[in-house]
């Protein structure tokens, strides 16, 4: 064997760096990281922000950028690993980002020190960057430009709190932010057709039971179990009027018949693949209905009306919309469960699936190709996409990004169409909201304060006099829950309205506390909760959190609001 | 304006506890770095480290203490030094050793006030659990896998231990599902991996802890015949470095094996028939392909590609083993390879092999990507779950500290966007518990004097009331018990029982029988005059449970995943039938790496359960 060219090496230094989270969102997310520039606007203590952007070099995002103009004190090293004793008097945005980029050489990473008044009202100062985290405080004629920008170009904008023991964080996504790679939970992707079988799979069902009674065990103990709930779904159908088992009830009575039809006289006492089929019974027998959500995605307007430059993900949405009016159901995906059969069954089995998927594809596939030259589209979508999407077809998610608060010194906050269901929220027993609220008045304090001598620099409440500032923080967060329950026109008990002021209450006590002083263990993981959420966005896999969410580190809890 | 000055602010009296507290770290791999920065930063005064692992290219996505210039140096020692600049006021201690030394014994475990687990393996984190419980110190328990992970507090008497949900032990294959009769990728890679590549370049397959080697009547013969081709395959051995070796090998495993196999009829009445391949047609075949393909891992090689692979592979090994050999001084044990998930020609050989075993048995082929997560029990792990767990461990330790261990909680990490923490109260724990519903204490013990009759008499039946009906038992087995009284003369030294060791009593009375006794031994010299054997505490040591209540034991059902349940507790009932209907089916997989010694169920076709471990 001397005429073997020698051996390459196999995967790359990279690839072997990498190869514990290529594992979550393979190559593509991986490539979607390296493609992203990150905007990271810092200010207060500035600890979270730099933890999370450590949980995004770490994992290898292409660039960052720290905005943050603060010289560092001796208090920033109390909490920021990524801070020295030398840099004290430097500019925390230099030193951190040196340090950040020593996690990973792959990631380039750059800092501005210019205060954020003057780079945010630059012409195109936005422009560079992929996806935009800023954290509180920071002023509202900013957090609102900001806002704007993420509204026009479609840019990802991530608004950060962490104060003390509570952190808060919400999401402003494109209006339209869908998602083919949801990566569902493995128990909910089998979609067999069971009470949809077409022609093949009945054939194969046929082939497989004919002569049950006469079969060997050996033979009778390898049917597929597939085959056998086919089998006793034809006979009780003939003897229920065509239909198959609908309710609880006739599915439990069904496989009552299931269980009976094993035999218990083979050497075994029992079948594996007899168990196997009464245990798939209550789970596989429902019809193969999409999801209401999925169902709503084909009538959104960007899927009945393709044009010339509709994103390629509503053009496949349309062709199965398509799909799904013409025969009532999805495109089948086309894997099959391990199960106890004979290997040679269980081919062909796979073989029945895997042609069905293929030719339900090759339908949906012919139909983009259609509206495609309809629509007079240039670029072709890719094959690889459009099968992509038929076999996640019923876990395709489309999540509608929308601005979320930006507190003005002289407006109340407007909850629109979220009040009622906000107030309902404040109404559960340990609801976040009245934290959520907290934050709000907390922001309308900074917005409407500034630091002594300081022109620009705003002022956190109990940064100087708690007590003072948690009477006003307060006041403010009481009229904020008022406006809301006014606005969603909603009559709360009077007890009912006073246990949710004294939580308002509560939260806005320990805020002012912390006088806007971070805690490295809350930063990290808030960093943790938000770079997590950046890497959905940015894969474009599994679902983000739509659109806030809040946490409480006294409890350990979270909750995920829609504002 | 100091630097805790937010601390001290947020945290009030408790900042001073965390100061001048004494905390231990178990494991400094994902977790570990992420809990050692937040545990320095927060202010504790000392923390001890132990880590026995070290630093591998595959952490440096995560464990950010660690650099390029770090690989293959200690985490445990790497950590502390990356970590202690960070906070000069903090005391970090590392040691680059096994949490299973006996030097560290229960009463260093007692030393601390708080010990946090960021393991990777289930016989660590049960060696801590069963510290903790006899120090009597509170544990926090952590693990993550993906994007799931998950919190709990442990506190002797109070909730449940880790051992108190029967944690599955690896599971592994029926040897002739491996040699004879593959039906899954699966098989075949084990086959690759724990019998070729170990007959090949390691030791014997007697040593695979995924095959198992149990016959009974039925396989007996098939078993008698798979020993022989095994011998046939070391004295193929013999002839290693020589141009004919791949061909001698590749002819033994894929063709003179498979046709014996075939030959077998009955065993393939049911079954589609092995088809041998043909080393010369192949070889002609990748005259074109050439193992460049190997680097591609992601697509699914032809045979012929796979063929390149083998021969190319088993070259470099070969030539790897005749060079440690060469270098290796005469008269010392024969040099060995062991498969690891990283090292490039042992993963091409093991994926090379395994699909050209499966094409012979009509098995579906994989990427050597797959393949390196199936052989390898690679455990999905990304900074991010890290982070959020290491956090929340030091959050639950707060409530410890506090003395508010009925707010302390069991926290999970789950990827629903409805929740992304979710939490439940701590369990009390389970009375059935073979760990923690024991009675505890220390002995001291002046080993060279003390005799087992001196336990079983003077200690047991006197001082402590046991009756007749007991045992007594080691770590090794059984002492004592009233039909083998034979070791009463023997002294504790003689019988291998040292500092450190572990002493189990468990009463067989009929009635009233006490809960088990785990005495752990401190040697000490005694007076000689006083007893060579001594309780330095009273303890008290409750009766057993009479039947327990169904209701209790319920709770614990869903504990179906091995290890460390996996997000959230509530999904498991489903997993578990998934994972049960597949057990069945093929005596489930696991395999035990005995590199790193995590575990995992691998997920073949489906993305079945996964445990929660990361190193």
């Amino acid at each position: 064997m001397a005429d073997l060219p020698p051996p390459v090496q196999g995967p790359t230094a990279k690839e072997k760096k990498y190869d514990r989270q290529l594992r979550l969102w393979g190559a593509t997310g991986q490539q979607a990281l390296e493609n992203s520039h990150i905007l990271l606007m810092n200010s207060g203590p500035g600890v979270t922000g730099l933890e999370t952007l450590k949980n995004l070099v770490l994992p290898g995002i292409g660039q960052f950028t720290i905005q943050d103009s603060a010289v560092v004190s001796e208090a920033d090293l109390g909490v920021s690993f990524f801070l020295e004793e030398e840099h004290v008097g430097g500019f925390r945005a230099e030193h951190s980002c040196n340090l950040l980029k020593e996690l990973n050489p792959d990631v380039e990473g750059h800092y501005i020190t210019e205060p954020i008044e003057t780079f945010a009202t630059q012409p195109d100062a936005f422009k560079p960057y992929t996806l935009i985290l800023v954290t509180a405080p920071v002023r509202p004629e900013i957090l609102a430009k900001l806002s704007a920008h993420a509204d026009a170009s479609l840019v990802p904008l991530f608004y950060i709190h962490s104060v003390g023991f509570y952190s808060h964080f919400s999401i402003h996504l494109p209006p339209a932010y869908p998602i083919v790679d949801t990566h569902p939970s493995p128990e909910t992707t089998t979609d067999l057709r069971l009470l949809k079988p077409w022609p093949e799979l009945l054939q194969f069902a046929e082939e497989k039971t004919s002569n049950l009674d006469a079969m060997a065990h050996d033979d009778h103990g390898h049917i597929p179990y597939i085959a056998i709930l086919l089998y006793y779904l034809e006979q009780w159908k003939k003897e229920h009027g065509g239909n198959p088992p609908q309710n609880y009830k006739e599915k439990t009575a069904f496989r009552d018949i299931v269980t009976k039809a094993a035999r218990t006289n083979n050497p075994e006492g029992g079948e594996e693949n007899f168990d196997e089929a009464v245990g798939a019974v209550l789970k596989s027998l429902n019809p193969p209905e999409p999801s209401s959500s999925v169902k709503d995605l084909f009538k959104e307007k960007e899927c009945v009306v393709i044009k010339q430059d509709s994103p390629s993900f509503w053009v496949i949405a349309h062709a199965i919309g398509l799909f799904y009016t013409k025969y009532g159901v999805l495109p089948v995906p086309g894997s099959v469960p391990d199960m106890k059969a004979r290997s040679a069954d269980y081919v062909q089995l796979q073989n029945v699936y895997k042609s069905k998927a293929r030719k339900d594809f090759a339908e949906v596939l012919e139909s983009v190709r259609f509206v495609e030259r309809t629509a007079n589209r240039s670029t072709q979508i890719e094959e690889k996409d459009v099968e992509a999407f038929c076999k996640n077809a019923a876990h395709i998610k489309l999540v509608r990004g929308r601005p979320f608060h930006v507190v003005q010194p002289n407006e109340s906050i407007k909850w629109a169409d979220r009040a009622k269901a906000i107030v309902q929220n404040l109404t559960f027993p340990d609801s976040l909201v009245p934290l959520y609220i907290a934050f709000l008045a907390w922001d309308k304090f900074a917005a409407t304060h500034d630091q002594d001598g300081l022109v620009g620099a705003q002022q956190v409440p109990g940064e100087t006099d708690a007590e003072t500032d948690a009477g006003k923080v307060t006041g403010i967060a009481l009229k904020i829950t008022d406006d809301l329950i006014k606005e969603a026109v909603a009559t709360l008990e009077e007890d009912e309205l006073e246990t949710i002021k004294s939580q308002v209450r509560e939260f806005v006590e320990e805020l002012v506390r912390a006088g806007g002083g971070e805690l490295h263990n809350i930063a990290a993981l808030t960093g943790g909760l938000v770079s997590q959420e950046v890497i959905k966005v940015i894969t474009e896999q599994y679902v983000p959190v739509d659109n806030t969410c809040i946490f409480d580190g006294v409890k350990s809890k979270t909750a995920v609001i829609r504002v | 304006m100091g630097r805790d000055k937010f601390a001290r602010q947020s945290l009030g009296a408790l900042h001073t506890r965390i100061k001048q507290s004494r905390v231990l770290m178990v494991g400094a791999g994902g977790i570990g770095c992420e809990l050692l920065k937040n545990l320095v930063l927060t202010g504790f005064g000392e923390i001890h480290i132990v880590d026995l692992d070290t630093i591998d290219l595959s952490n440096l996505n995560r464990q950010f203490l660690f650099r390029n210039e770090h690989i293959k140096k200690s985490k445990a020692m790497v950590a502390k030094e990356s970590a202690g600049k960070f906070n000069p006021n903090v005391k970090i201690e590392a040691y680059h050793d096994n949490i299973k030394d006996p030097k560290f014994n229960v009463a260093w475990f007692k030393g601390f006030g708080v010990v946090f687990n960021a393991l990777d393996n289930l016989e660590a984190r049960r060696h801590v659990n069963k510290m903790c419980l006899a120090a009597d110190v509170p544990l926090v328990e952590s693990g993550t896998t993906g994007f799931n992970g998950q919190v709990q507090v442990i506190r002797k008497n109070r909730t449940e231990c880790y051992d108190c949900v029967t944690k599955d032990p690896p599971k592994s294959f029926p040897v002739c599902t491996i040699r004879s009769t593959p039906s899954q990728p699966i098989h075949c890679i084990v086959w690759g991996k724990s019998y070729l590549f170990t007959e090949i370049f390691g030791t014997s397959e007697d040593d695979a802890p995924d095959m198992d080697m149990n016959e009974d009547s039925d396989n007996a013969k098939e078993i008698e015949n798979l020993r022989q081709e095994s011998q046939a395959l070391r004295r193929i051995r013999d002839s290693m470095g020589s141009e004919e070796f791949p061909r001698l090998v590749f002819n033994k495993v894929f063709k003179e094996d498979i046709e014996r196999l075939r030959s077998m009829e009955d065993m393939w009445k049911n079954r589609r028939a092995p088809e041998a391949l043909d080393y010369d047609a192949l070889a002609q075949e990748a005259l074109g392909a050439g193992p460049a393909v190997a680097q591609k891992d992601q697509v699914v090689w032809t045979t012929a590609e796979n063929f390149a692979v083998f021969v190319d592979s088993l070259k470099r090994l070969s030539n790897r083993l005749e060079e440690t050999r060469a270098n290796a001084d005469v008269g010392n044990s024969t040099a060995i390879l062991s498969f690891d998930k990283d090292d490039v020609d042992t993963l091409d050989f093991v994926a090379a092999s395994a699909n050209l075993r499966s094409h012979i048995f009509g098995i579906e082929t994989r990427s050597k990507f797959d393949i390196k997560q199936m052989a390898g029990n690679i455990i999905p792990a990304i900074a991010t779950t890290n982070a959020m767990t290491a956090s929340l461990c030091v959050l639950q330790a707060f409530k410890v500290m506090r003395n508010e261990l009925e707010k302390a909680k069991m926290v999970f990490l789950t990827r629903s966007t409805e929740r992304v923490i979710s939490s439940e109260p701590l369990r009390p724990p389970n009375p059935e518990c073979p760990v923690c519903s024991v009675a505890q204490s220390t002995l001291e013990v002046d080993t060279s004097r003390a005799t087992l009759k001196d336990l079983v008499e003077d200690l047991l039946r006197l001082q402590l009331g046991y009756g007749e009906e007991f045992s007594v038992n080691s770590e090794a087995g059984i002492l004592y018990d009233p039909e083998e009284d034979e070791n009463l003369p023997k002294a504790f030294n003689e019988l291998g029982l040292k500092d450190g060791s572990f002493i189990t009593v468990i009463d067989e009375s009929d009635e009233n029988a006490k809960v088990n006794l785990v005495l752990s031994i401190t040697e000490k010299s005694l007076d000689k005059d006083s007893k060579p054997i001594n309780l330095p505490a009273e303890i008290t040591i409750a009766n057993k449970p009479k039947a327990a209540p169904v209701a209790e034991t319920n709770g614990h059902v869903e504990a179906g995943t091995n290890g460390v349940t996996n997000g959230k507790r509530k999904r498991e009932a489903d997993e578990v039938d998934i994972e049960s209907a597949n057990a069945t089916k093929r005596g489930k997989v696991a395999v035990t790496d005995p590199q790193e010694n995590d575990i995992l169920v691998v997920d073949d076709a489906t993305d079945g359960a996964i445990l929660i471990d990361d190193d």
